[in-house]
């Protein structure tokens, strides 16, 4: 079958036109969000309304202070964006991580532990510490994952998730009546000590008025850099290193990357830990920059799991994660607003984000685009197309496959 | 030592084997779900969020309708719907099927929360009363039994029920022509469907099955074992289901055996003022029993061959 002639766009063109998915898939969710919140008796306007306000400060009718309203979305966006770049890598070697709430949680243990133990210590110590802490611990929590991928192809999948509800039970146990709980009964750790802690980037004075809130209630850290740094990183390893370009390779043909002498299991169990890293070091910012301490708000944390959805949407790219990051970090602050103000419950934006999920896992878009005259794209499939879509495949393949 | 002397005298009392028994056909059900769906070829992660879903329109029916059997038949219908939309994404468009498991799971979580706001305006569901959940039912005679009257004959009438399933799946998944076509279909769709079997049928007919079994399991925990809906009430029963799964190595009575284990666990947890440990040890147990077994240390645990992967007819 002859395929028919695509004209050549601009560069500039065709970069834009890949963010049809994302952007079809966002606004597909929405409005498919809409008729649910049309049907079940509330006006979608308002709703999205508030999130909007919620998110970003823009169009608040209840007084909402814009400026905390952003702050409150970037304490969001902080750990989406490393744990997403956690989830992005091992997609790039074909695995899939669901284990970045498992490794935030190893990561955020770790750095409570040593940030209580160690309290006394001095920050230039403590804090690179504990952020080390976190991110050796992560990396080991995906570790057990990547090395029993690499050996007897354990499938990641199950795997992690199963290193997922082992690291919330071990959280239970250490501050429900365990070692680390402060008071019996109180579900709550001992705080860390102050060197350990990340410091905000307003100072914490009651008395400094910031766009007419005491600097205090604002609670944007340090995190926003580590954060960003960590995108780049991510960016750099993937397109800069000779690792990256392993990782990568892997996750086109295990096959070819084999006999061009790369070590598939040796690149499976290191993308893992690095993965397990990035993920760790979210826990362990989330710990010294917002919480100082573990409590059972940890028990049902789904950043990891938001994470996939971060990545997902920002197609495995630093700065789709980035962006995505900030639309899901202002879903979440929005989703109070939204309860507070319309009395439409938070969850909303669970039920949007599953929607998104959906829409990129099926390429809703794509079928469109298909049978909408005049949108049909190229013949050959989308470039952001997650890799992982064929690696339970080759899970399934014998385990002579990775050796 | 008298941590392990407090278990040895626990163990030896009926009703810890009764819990045992109950547990273990909570997660029996979706893990049966997940083996039809996966050896029909389309991988399951959703199990957590079908029971979800049909925990709550369980309840939700059984308060407004008064009725314990309609309310079960909505869970069920609630089940296989949620189950569909899995169906559809990862057979008629090919999504990655891990990606709308997951997908499924948070669509219930958030879904149902969202419509407690909806349906009761305040953060609580209300209770079913006693009369209007899933029965108790003593075997007469049989429940006169010493021990083991107590623990299989004075259950719960989704014991039983999901006991029968769990027969007829093992029959049907291995003894008939039916069961042939689905293996076959999970394995080796091309062949299947050089051979004429509608691979998208089967595989329809699998995953809305796994639904309907997960509804089961969801009514039984909202209107059987427990008399309400509290968010995220399911609390990783699902995800156990599937580790039970794998761990019984893709077959009916295996993932039994892996229920029972866990469900052992379940019912320790539940006496743990009597032993002296703490509980979220015996937690964590499912989860590191199955990374023991994928581990390779008890034998290989190997899917079936096209478990995942879309079916696209013609392809190689």
């Amino acid at each position: 079958m002859a395929r028919p002639r695509t004209p050549r766009l601009p560069p500039a063109i065709r970069r834009l036109r890949g963010l049809g998915m994302p952007l079809g898939s966002v606004l597909l969710a929405f409005a498919i969000g809409g008729a649910i919140l049309a049907v079940t008796g509330d006006n979608p306007l308002t709703a999205y309304g508030a999130l909007v306000c919620g998110g970003f400060g823009i169009g608040c009718t209840f007084g909402e202070n814009p400026a905390l309203q952003i702050s409150n979305t970037i304490v969001f966006f902080i750990p989406l964006v490393t744990t997403g770049v956690a989830v992005a890598l091992p997609f790039r070697a074909g695995l899939f991580n669901i284990g970045a709430e498992g490794q935030l949680l190893a990561g955020s243990i770790a750095c409570a532990t040593i940030g209580i133990k160690l309290g006394s210590l001095p920050t230039p110590i403590l804090l690179p510490l504990v952020l080390l802490g976190g991110m050796v611990a992560g990396a080991l929590w995906a570790g057990v994952a990547g090395v029993l991928k690499a050996t007897v192809g354990a499938h990641e999948v199950v795997t992690t998730i199963m290193m997922n509800y082992v690291a919330q039970w071990f959280l239970r146990y250490l501050i429900v009546g365990g070692p680390l709980e402060l008071r019996p009964g109180t579900s709550k750790s001992f705080p860390i000590g102050h060197g350990a802690e990340l410091a905000t980037l307003l100072p914490a004075s009651n008395s400094m008025i910031i766009f007419g809130l005491p600097a205090s209630v604002y609670r944007v850290h340090a995190g926003l850099l580590i954060a960003l740094v960590a995108a780049a990183v991510f960016a750099f390893l993937l397109w800069r290193t000779s690792l990256g370009y392993e990782i990568r390779a892997v996750g086109q043909s295990q096959k070819a990357t084999r006999y061009a002498g790369v070590s598939v299991p040796r690149t499976v169990i290191v993308t893992m830990l690095i993965a397990g890293a990035f993920s760790g070091l979210a826990g362990a910012v989330q710990i010294a920059g917002v919480d100082h301490n573990l409590t059972d708000k940890y028990f049902s944390d789904t950043t990891g799991f938001d994470a996939i959805a971060v990545a997902l949407l920002g197609l495995g790219s630093a700065v789709g994660i980035v962006l995505a990051a900030l639309l899901f970090g202002a879903l979440h602050s929005g989703g109070s607003v939204m309860q507070a103000d319309a009395g439409i419950s938070s969850n909303l934006v669970l039920v949007l984000q599953a929607l998104i999920l959906f829409s990129i896992a099926a390429n809703f878009i794509g079928h469109i685009a298909d049978v909408v005259p005049g949108l049909r794209k190229r013949e050959a499939p989308p470039p952001n197309a997650p890799p992982a879509a064929g690696s339970l495949a080759e899970a399934a393949a014998p385990p002579a496959e990775l050796a | 030592m008298t941590p392990v002397f407090d278990i040895l005298k626990l163990l030896l009392t009926a009703h810890l084997w009764q819990a045992t028994l109950t547990w273990a056909v909570l997660l029996l059900l979706p893990a049966l779900g997940g083996v039809i769906s996966e050896r029909s070829g389309v991988v399951n992660i959703a199990m957590e969020g079908m029971m979800l879903i049909a925990a709550f329109f369980g309840v939700t029916a059984d308060i407004f309708w008064h009725n314990v059997w309609l309310a079960t038949g909505v869970a069920m219908l609630a089940g296989a719907l949620l189950a569909s939309v899995h169906a559809v994404v990862s057979i008629r468009f090919r999504a990655d099927q891990i990606v709308s498991g997951i997908a499924i799971n948070i669509f219930a979580a958030g879904l149902t929360v969202f419509l407690i706001g909806r349906f009761y305006g305040v953060q609580d569901v209300g209770h079913v009363s006693q009369a209007q959940l899933l029965p108790n039912v003593d075997f007469p005679l049989l429940d006169k039994i010493p021990f083991l009257g107590q623990v299989v004959f004075q259950q719960n009438v989704m014991v039983y029920v999901a006991l029968v399933i769990l027969v007829l799946t093992h029959v049907v998944l291995f003894r008939t022509r039916l069961g042939l076509r689905i293996r076959a279909v999970g394995e080796q769709p091309q062949a299947a469907d050089t051979a004429g079997i509608n691979v998208y049928l089967i595989r329809y007919g699998a995953v809305i099955t796994s639904g309907l079994l997960c509804g089961i399991a969801g009514a039984f925990l909202a209107i059987g074992v427990s008399n309400t809906f509290t968010p995220n009430m399911t609390d990783g029963r699902g995800y156990i289901a599937l580790a039970a799964m794998i761990f019984g190595k893709w077959t009916p009575f295996g993932a039994f055996i892996a229920c029972l284990i866990f469900g052992l666990g379940q019912a320790i947890y539940d006496n743990n003022s009597i032993i002296h440990i703490s509980p979220y040890f015996l937690s964590m147990l499912p989860y590191l029993l199955t990374l023991v077994v994928l581990a390779g240390l008890v034998g290989r645990a190997t899917p079936p061959a096209n478990d995942g992967v879309p079916y696209v007819p013609g392809s190689e």
